[in-house]
């Protein structure tokens, strides 16, 4: 089908599951996984499909079109699929949101905005679909915990979107089009001009990928999002940041552009900017992970720090780390997702994301649990999960072409993402059960199927990560860079070599003798969680003696607890509403003689002005 | 077809009439602009000569695409409020008929001191309307202001008529080049300065908070509607197409009409209630129309115009309706409020977003037309307005999150905290916001079908010589 007919299709099914969540709200959630699986199904016929134009509506003097590509089709399986994935809990939560059917409409209108931001052919149409992204996904945050969240969300995307805009139009100044492929092979003639438009350009993907010092907003609303949504803003919609960053870095061809630019360590100094900003991401998403006690929040952060990934692998346009940076695309999204779905469902459970209120749960939701952990395995970069796939050619890239700084930030976030996955972990599935969660059940059978495909996704394209990597090759070419080599199992890179099957045998075996182990020696004594004192009393509140609560505080307190970036922007803000009020009391105050005054100081100003005339 | 004449001498004359037959005012206020409403689209274009005397020396009406588009868009408007307000109309239906008669007669008028007469009218029709709320200290800071507005303005005329002999528009258009450089800088000045009371340009614009911020369900559509279109027509007529600026004070007023987008922008930034805060933002918009026009810009200036005042009308008239109905329009006492009333916020919710320029609405090709002419000039207006835009865009999300999502900080949202406030008598107000909203959407995606009089009225704008024309042809 035409893509464009899709699309359409798309923007109006959001107005049917509308209606039919206003006549009956499990219906309309129902009918959002048919609608996102009809999506998803109708767009994999092109995964082959490249330049084909299909236009939309002309909008005014300007013509709203797509133009199929190997890169978009890639972006937008992965949103889909998350998308998909992540409806099947939006009927069970119709009950609880204060505002189901605008909730369906928006979750659909956000999924075509991102259908219109990859396949879009010009700048205005990327722009205007990230727009409706922005502001669809921005009501539905605050029918979760927070009112405030999603003015921060707002304020931080426009930021981007705003310098996009400026930069998109400054650029059709000069180029009179907002044609991207058009303007990319005319600004190689102007490469100094481009730099201007770099980083106001990017600033839109920074700003939605969460990159530091803009990843504020991500524990804020990825944190205070309805659970359902949390998903999709870190598994999806964070990810249009990073197409943004790759269509600027990549599809622009910023390293040959930039090319005469002065250098820092083999990299030009745009580049290397953008990536010394997603190592600072990968550091401070780490650290600020590690101390979080809601698991939600935790994971945000976990996402600013996985987003410094994936930009440096974009921003390094190689042949081994662009390609890892592709693939954390996908891992991400589907462990991210995988994360969020998981609380999601103990929080439809239990009613809590607060890890110091859990505990206990894997033998309640074994389930939950298992999709839990591969996710974080996973994330933390462990073999034979996919996360290990592209951790490794990120850090292959950026160890062969000598990126020592950014390289330590990498091994930081890998060994930091140890700690702040494991926490959840422990604290939330294993321990002691709490005795308020006693009768809590496994969730639903229809909530159960994306943990599993999410958990199958990630371990299929761990063993075999060749499968995405073929096709990640062919996007490389068609940028015209080297692809990533690839013999059956067998990964190439330039300082070695990797068997994703030989590893999986080798951890399979591993698995095995351990488990042996594990049946062999005695069995562990069950103690409940109540069932000990302190100071010779009782406890009688489980939360208070939970040993989620400070998992690391001699950790922790070593880096104090000040949000500073936060700080700064709350300032600003105070600053802004200061000058505000100042305006108010300076030219909309009560006397009637200081706007008199004002006036007569135009007037001297325009009579001194010796320039005028 | 009918004369345009009727549309000035129709209003004037019930007005009369309903002095006399006091029972029947409210039939004439409302029969006669809905005449006006449907009236203003059947004239044609052209120069009509009043009394006899051929321009320059007689007073003349024009009707071209541009002085078209206002016309029916201020009628349109017009009635619209009424409708929206007629609970507050109490004794004020003879001022109203005036007023029609009065920003007809400004938006077709071809000689700038018929333009000072039919200003003072309205002003003077506008104190009295405002003085309905009872807030008289900024009516008489507003009477105030708007008689030195309207000092400076003559003023202005005053020198232009002392140098070039004629008020004319069309024949001082002709005449300006042969004024020199000093006069004209005098002149425009103060000519600019008497339109910039009424089109809220800082810094003479203190009198709209006391006045829009206490507005009822009539006054504050009237004024942040149809005077606001009104006054930023004339702003657009005056320096657009007549008294064409070629020196630096161009700068001077673009820094100020900036200023005034900016300024007022924060300033609603740090506004609780919804009046007051929508109060600000029409001076923002009001900043950057004149912004546009000023720039010559007339397309994008025209765009944002007419998407200001329905957006304004809609959220002005829920508001004032909501501080009718509560005696309160604090933001945090009316979280969830649009929960309650779904058409509403709906429209309230469309509106906004059409004014922030967002895509799907309206507004968002006003946005790029905006920052294409903007791009047109120089690389600073566009990231002024850019910043202007981004501060609008965070008070009115804030807004509108809070009044469709009740709920504590911290605790998910739910009905339970929602506002016990009501919107009372709210159903026309809900139907016309919502054929507005409607409009809002369709227009958002095929601007075509209402882009098509804009376009022709921007150009007839930039057309001096069509203008000349059609004046002049007689001479």
């Amino acid at each position: 089908m035409a893509l464009n007919n899709i699309i359409i299709q798309g923007l109006l099914s959001s107005l049917i599951v509308f209606f039919l969540t206003k006549f009956n709200k499990k219906v309309g959630g129902f009918f959002t996984i048919i609608f996102s699986g009809y999506l998803f199904f109708s767009l994999i016929s092109y995964q082959n499909s490249a330049g084909e134009v299909f236009d939309l509506i002309k909008f005014g003097d300007f013509d709203i079109s797509f133009i199929t590509s190997n890169y978009a089709w890639f972006f937008s399986m992965v949103l889909l699929l998350t998308y998909f994935l992540v409806s099947f809990f939006n009927p069970f939560w119709m009950k609880k949101l204060i505002n189901p059917a605008a909730y369906n409409l928006l979750f659909m209108l956000s999924m075509v905005g991102t259908l219109g931001v990859f396949y879009a052919k010009d700048f205005l149409t990327m722009f205007i679909f990230f727009e409706i992204i922005v502001w669809a996904s921005l009501f539905i945050i605050p029918m979760g915990k927070s009112r405030k969240s999603p003015v921060i969300y707002y304020t931080i995307s426009s930021i981007g979107s705003f310098s996009m805009l400026y930069a998109i139009f400054y650029l059709y100044n000069t180029f009179n089009t907002f044609d991207i492929e058009t303007i990319s092979s005319a600004v190689i003639s102007n490469p100094n001009d481009y730099i201007f438009v770099f980083f106001l350009m990017i600033m839109a993907g920074l700003t939605k990928l969460g990159i530091f010092p803009f990843h504020t907003w991500l524990p804020a609303a990825h944190g205070s999002a309805p659970h359902t949504f949390s998903p999709v803003l870190s598994g999806g919609l964070v990810k249009v940041g990073g197409f943004i960053a790759f269509v600027v870095t990549a599809v622009i061809p910023s390293f040959n552009l930039f090319a005469d630019h002065m250098q820092i360590m083999g990299v030009p100094f745009e580049n290397y900017l953008i990536m010394v900003l997603g190592g600072i991401s990968i550091v401070v998403g780490t650290l600020m992970a590690i101390k979080q006690d809601d698991a939600k929040k935790l994971i945000a952060y976990s996402t600013v720090s996985n987003s410094g990934y994936i930009l440096i692998g974009i921003a390094m346009v190689n042949q081994v780390g662009f390609a890892g940076g592709l693939m954390h695309i996908f891992n991400h999204a589907m462990a991210s997702g995988a994360m969020f779905l998981a609380f999601a469902g103990v929080a439809y459970r239990t009613g809590t994301t607060k890890m110091s209120e859990l505990g206990g749960l894997i033998k309640r939701m074994p389930l939950s649990f298992a999709a839990y952990l591969i996710a974080i395995i996973s994330l933390a970069g462990i073999p034979p999960m996919s996360g290990f796939a592209s951790k490794w050619m990120i850090f292959q890239g950026l160890v062969s072409e000598g990126q020592m700084f950014l390289a330590v930030a990498a091994f930081f976030g890998s060994v930091g993402s140890f700690m702040y996955v494991f926490r959840p972990l422990s604290a939330a599935f294993l321990g002691q059960l709490s005795p308020k969660h006693k009768n809590v059940k496994e969730v639903p059978f229809l909530m159960q199927i994306p943990l599993i495909a999410m958990s199958l996704l990630t371990i299929f394209f761990g063993v075999f990560p060749g499968a995405m990597l073929e096709y990640i090759s062919k996007i490389q070419q068609s940028l015209g860079i080297d692809g990533i080599r690839i013999e059956g199992t067998k990964i190439y890179a330039n300082t070695g070599m990797w068997d994703s099957l030989v590893v999986t045998l080798v951890f399979g075996l591993g698995f095995v003798v351990a488990a042996i182990f594990f049946f062999m020696s005695q069995k562990a004594k069950k103690v409940d969680q109540m069932d000990t004192y302190t100071s010779a009393e009782f406890i009688h509140d489980p939360d208070m003696y939970h040993y989620g609560k400070k998992y690391y505080a001699s950790f922790e307190e070593s880096y104090g607890n000040k949000k500073r970036v936060e700080i700064l922007f709350d300032a600003i803000a105070m600053r802004v509403h200061e000058f505000g009020s100042m305006v108010k009391s300076w030219f909309f105050g009560k006397s009637i003689s200081v706007s008199l005054f004002w006036i007569t100081l135009f007037f001297a100003l325009i009579y001194f002005w010796g320039d005028i005339v | 077809m009918i004369n345009p004449i009727l549309l000035v001498a129709i209003p004037l004359l019930a007005a009369f009439l309903s002095i006399m037959v006091k029972k029947l005012s409210g039939v004439f206020l409302f029969g006669v602009s809905l005449f006006t409403a449907i009236g203003s689209f059947f004239i044609e274009n052209g120069s009509y000569v009043i009394g006899g005397w051929k321009p320059p020396f007689g007073i003349n009406l024009v009707v071209d695409d541009y002085s078209f588009l206002i016309l029916a868009i201020v009628n349109i408007l017009f009635f619209l409020t009424l409708l929206n307000g007629m609970w507050d109309l109490k004794k004020n239906s003879t001022v109203l008929l005036v007023t029609l008669a009065g920003i007809n007669g400004i938006v077709m008028t071809g000689d700038l001191f018929n333009l000072f007469v039919f200003m003072e009218i309205i002003a003077i029709s506008a104190y009295i309307l405002a003085s309905s709320t009872e807030k008289y200290y900024s009516v008489f800071k507003y009477l105030v202001l708007g008689t030195v507005g309207s000092s400076l303005y003559l003023f202005g005329i005053i020198i232009l008529y002392g140098t070039a002999g004629t008020l004319n528009m069309a024949d001082l258009a002709t005449k300006l080049p042969d004024i020199s450089g000093s006069v004209k800088v005098l002149a425009f000045t103060f000519i600019f300065s008497g339109l910039a009371v009424e089109a809220k340009i800082l810094p003479f614009n203190s009198w709209v908070r006391g006045i829009f911020g206490n507005s009822n369900t009539l006054t504050g559509p009237m004024f942040s509607t149809v005077y606001a279109t009104v006054s930023a027509a004339v702003v657009g007529r005056v320096f657009g197409q007549i008294l064409t600026i070629d020196t630096n004070l161009i700068y001077a007023f673009i820094t100020l009409t900036l200023m005034t987008f900016i300024f007022a922008e924060s300033a609603a930034m740090a506004s609780k209630n919804l009046r007051s805060i929508l109060t600000f933002s029409s001076i923002g918009q009001a900043g950057l129309i004149i912004t546009m026009f000023l720039l010559g810009g007339f397309y994008a200036a025209l765009i944002q115009l007419v998407n200001n005042a329905f957006a304004k009308m809609v959220m002005f008239s829920i508001a004032t309706k909501t501080y009718s109905s509560n005696d309160d329009d604090n933001i945090d006492n009316l979280a969830g409020i649009f929960r309650k009333h779904y058409m509403m916020g709906l429209s309230f919710t469309v509106s906004a977003l059409s004014l922030i320029g967002l895509p799907l609405f309206f507004g968002f090709y006003g946005k790029i037309n905006i920052l294409q002419t903007a791009f047109a000039t120089n690389m600073w207006i566009p990231a002024f307005i850019l910043i202007g835009s981004i501060v609008e865009g965070i008070y009115f999300i804030r807004l509108l999150v809070k009044l469709w999502n009740p709920g504590k900080e911290g605790e998910e949202s739910s009905e339970e905290a929602g506002t016990s406030h009501n919107i009372l008598n709210g159903f026309t107000v809900s139907i016309i916001a919502l054929v507005v909203g409607a409009v809002f959407v369709i227009a958002g995606i095929t601007p075509e079908f209402l882009v098509e009089n804009i376009e022709k009225a921007a150009n007839s704008l930039g057309d001096i010589n069509t203008y000349l024309s059609s004046v002049m042809g007689g001479i």
